[in-house]
């Protein structure tokens, strides 16, 4: 059949399966709006308060579904403010078409009005983009988008589509999408080395990131954990996807892991790394990481293996079909003694948090307190900062696809789109965006489209009234010189939540904490709570720059 | 792994689409990887054009930048190529100073390294030369530095045997 341009991106988005995109109308995507118009009742459109907050609610609709998330964006400016939230979403490899609208053909490369060169600007960014100059192309280039969005190592896409090629009409013929085929893992006799690899380690430790959610391999890691016999530690990528009420869970590693975490580093003689990339914020001092047991890594992308780290023994491909392999080869293990050990580790090294000199609950207390309300069921998504490792270290995360956090690029702004986009993909669940004030003020925005849609989500802002993170650093190593850090801002959160709509409640005490959360969490439509916390009270463990990740500090 | 710093050639087979030698080039910058030199070749396949680049570090690093470079989505294949088994050759146009003195060894020099004369004057000696890099390196060292009017070498291209 014959259709236009905008019908057609329309067309190949049904074929995908989507039914919510993400986006800000401009002069560039008018025919694309024009069609969003027409298919209104088929596909449904969030319009955020910025481009940026729409590439992440995109991020977080797919973070919380698995789905591959659709943002629209006019070109010029419309597209450069996607560019943060396309980097975010590429740094923690997360499925994401970006459409952009660009001027007509005639008028590419003439700087003419709101004219970007965004596939230019993006090709850092993204896993592949397109600017599509052929309306014969457009349909399979968008196809082509889903496919690689998905495909290996998951990312994001970007589809540049100028403003006459989205009016031009040209034949249409369906097809049903194409699911990516799981990459080609490795050779039994590979699986069968490390097999053997596993069955004669005598402390083994096994290390789950983000890979284990995006290959669904929870349940085979729960298993290898048992098989293996092994303590497990995550990384902020990998919260939920591994049950943290089981006993064999240590917390986090790295720069703000426990301290049982770094002394099961130090002290095992396996360390098994699945769908990890072994970040600097992980790895803290790679000379001295892991250097007295053997590592194995396991990951669909072999550009990370011997990337920041020389590892022993690799395995290539999709970390559940590996894990599952690896499992048929390998006979149970005991290692009675090693899990004593490192239960007793458990017992002695709690994570308790100290406010300063002020009588406000601390965000331990009330993240304990919030996970009890909500049963462990929530999904929080974050900004960036203290509050972020205080939600990873202290809500108890029990399923993958349940903590949305920008671990890669370190967004702050997030977390207050991506919940929309969380809540949208996941409607019956409660979601919660755990903010500073700092973050706050990056996307404060947002708090009109959750109004505007009716958008149930919770935003809980830790307010210490400090960028807490960096006065942190400062306190610990530019002498206390909190340059820039001591925010001082003037704004009312409740008068300014309630201005855009949004039901306001405050936490001053400890007493506070359970009412004031069981209210929000009963009230309909968002909340934002403006939680008074200490400007004092510190994200610990902490290793310090340079250090090793083994020697944490627990104080300072 | 060996840690020594060398040359090495990566042979790259891309598809003809615009803006792919961007994509390579910036990944080169935005991993800090070395590009001693590029050349874009046309094969024989016109939707197909082979980028050789040479690239200076050792094994760890060219392990990298291959496996890198294998995940942009216009690169069909990446080789290293082998430096005992495989052909390379650069191209060079140098003009040298000619005098009274040393016309004749300019001559005998373009003799031995097969050095093809493209222009004379008075003054000066257009000389074009291929041959393996280390050829050509050998070919300018025996002029002086003063003597080189204008010296331009394209990067290696390079074929390896099967």
């Amino acid at each position: 059949m014959q259709l236009n341009g905008s019908d057609i991106i329309m067309e190949c988005l049904l074929e995908q399966g989507v039914d919510t995109v993400f986006g800000y109308p401009g002069g560039a995507v008018l025919n694309i709006y024009d069609a969003l118009y027409k298919y209104r009742d088929r596909i449904r459109h969030i319009e955020t308060s910025h481009e940026q907050g729409a590439a992440h609610a995109a991020d977080g609709y797919a973070r919380a579904s698995g789905k591959t998330g659709v943002v629209i964006a006019t070109s010029g400016p419309g597209a450069t403010n996607l560019v943060t939230g396309i980097a975010t979403a590429y740094m923690d490899s997360i499925p994401m078409v970006a459409i952009t609208g660009n001027v007509g053909r005639s008028l590419l490369g003439l700087d003419s009005f709101q004219e970007v060169d965004i596939t230019g600007v993006t090709m850092p960014i993204t896993k592949h983009n397109y600017i599509v100059k052929d309306i014969r192309q457009l349909a399979d280039t968008i196809r082509e988008a889903f496919y690689l969005a998905q495909e290996g190592r998951r990312g994001p896409v970007l589809v540049d589509i100028p403003k006459d090629i989205s009016a031009q009409v040209t034949e249409y013929e369906p097809k049903a999408p194409v699911c990516p085929p799981l990459p080609v893992g490795p050779s039994q006799r590979e699986i069968a080395n490390v097999a053997e690899l596993l069955s004669k380690a005598r402390r083994p430790f096994l290390y789950l990131g983000g890979g284990v959610m995006a290959a669904e391999g929870s349940a085979a890691a729960k298993e290898l954990a048992e098989r293996l016999d092994a303590p497990v530690a995550c990384s902020l990528m990998c919260q939920g996807g591994f049950d943290q009420h089981n006993r064999r869970y240590m917390g986090m590693l790295g720069m703000h892991g426990t301290k049982v975490s770094a002394l099961a580093l130090k002290n095992c003689d396996l360390f098994v790394a699945i769908g990890t990339r072994f970040s600097d914020r992980v790895l803290c001092n790679a000379s001295t990481f892991a250097t007295h047991c053997k590592i194995v890594q396991i990951d669909i992308d072999p550009a990370e293996i011997d990337k920041n780290i020389l590892v022993d023994s690799k395995l290539c491909g999709d970390a559940r079909l590996i894990m599952e392999q690896l499992l048929e080869n390998l006979p149970q293990q005991h290692h009675e003694e090693w899990m004593k050990q490192v239960d007793a580790w458990q017992q002695e090294y709690p994570l308790v948090q100290k406010n300063g000199e002020t009588d406000y609950p601390t965000p331990q207390y009330v993240l304990e307190t919030l996970d009890r309300l909500t049963d462990g069921e929530a999904i929080l998504t974050t900004e960036v900062g203290q509050h972020q490792m205080w939600a990873a270290q202290f809500y108890r995360f029990r399923h993958t696809r349940q903590f949305l956090s920008s671990g890669g690029l370190g967004t702050m702004g997030y977390g207050l789109g991506a919940s929309i986009g969380a809540q949208l993909a996941c409607p019956e669940k409660q979601v919660i965006n755990i903010a500073g004030d700092g973050s706050f003020h990056m996307n404060c925005n947002e708090l009109s489209t959750a109004s505007k849609y009716g958008i149930p989500v919770i935003e809980l802002l830790f307010n210490n009234q400090v960028l807490g993170m960096v006065r942190q650093w400062q306190k610990l190593f530019y002498g206390g010189r909190f340059s820039q850090t001591t925010l001082e801002k003037k704004t009312n959160y409740e008068l300014l939540a309630q201005a855009f709509g949004v039901q306001a409640m405050t936490i001053r005490t400890k007493e506070d904490v359970e009412p004031v959360l069981t209210a929000a969490l009963q009230a309909e439509g968002p909340v934002l709570i403006n939680c008074l916390t200490d400007p004092d009270c510190n994200v610990l463990p902490m290793v310090p720059a340079g250090a090793s990740a083994e020697e944490p500090l627990l104080e300072m | 792994m060996n840690q020594e710093e060398k040359d090495f050639i990566l042979s790259v087979q891309v598809k003809n689409h615009s803006g792919v030698l961007q994509r390579i080039s910036g990944l080169f910058s935005r991993r800090c990887y070395n590009i001693k030199s590029i050349v874009a070749a046309q094969t024989i396949n016109p939707d197909l054009t082979e980028i050789l680049i040479v690239v200076t570090g050792d094994d760890r690093v060219v392990s990298q930048v291959k496996k890198q470079v294998e995940k942009l989505v216009d690169v069909v294949r990446v080789t290293v190529l082998d430096p005992n088994s495989c052909i390379a050759r650069e191209h060079m146009l140098i003009a040298v100073n000619r005098t009274l003195e040393n016309r004749n060894r300019l001559l005998g020099i373009a003799q031995v390294f097969h050095a093809e004369v493209l222009y004379v004057t008075e003054d000066t000696v257009l000389f074009e030369v291929v041959g393996t890099p280390a050829t050509l390196d050998s070919f300018v060292r025996l002029f002086a530095q003063e003597e080189i009017k204008k010296m331009l070498r394209t990067g290696t291209m390079a074929i390896q045997l099967d």
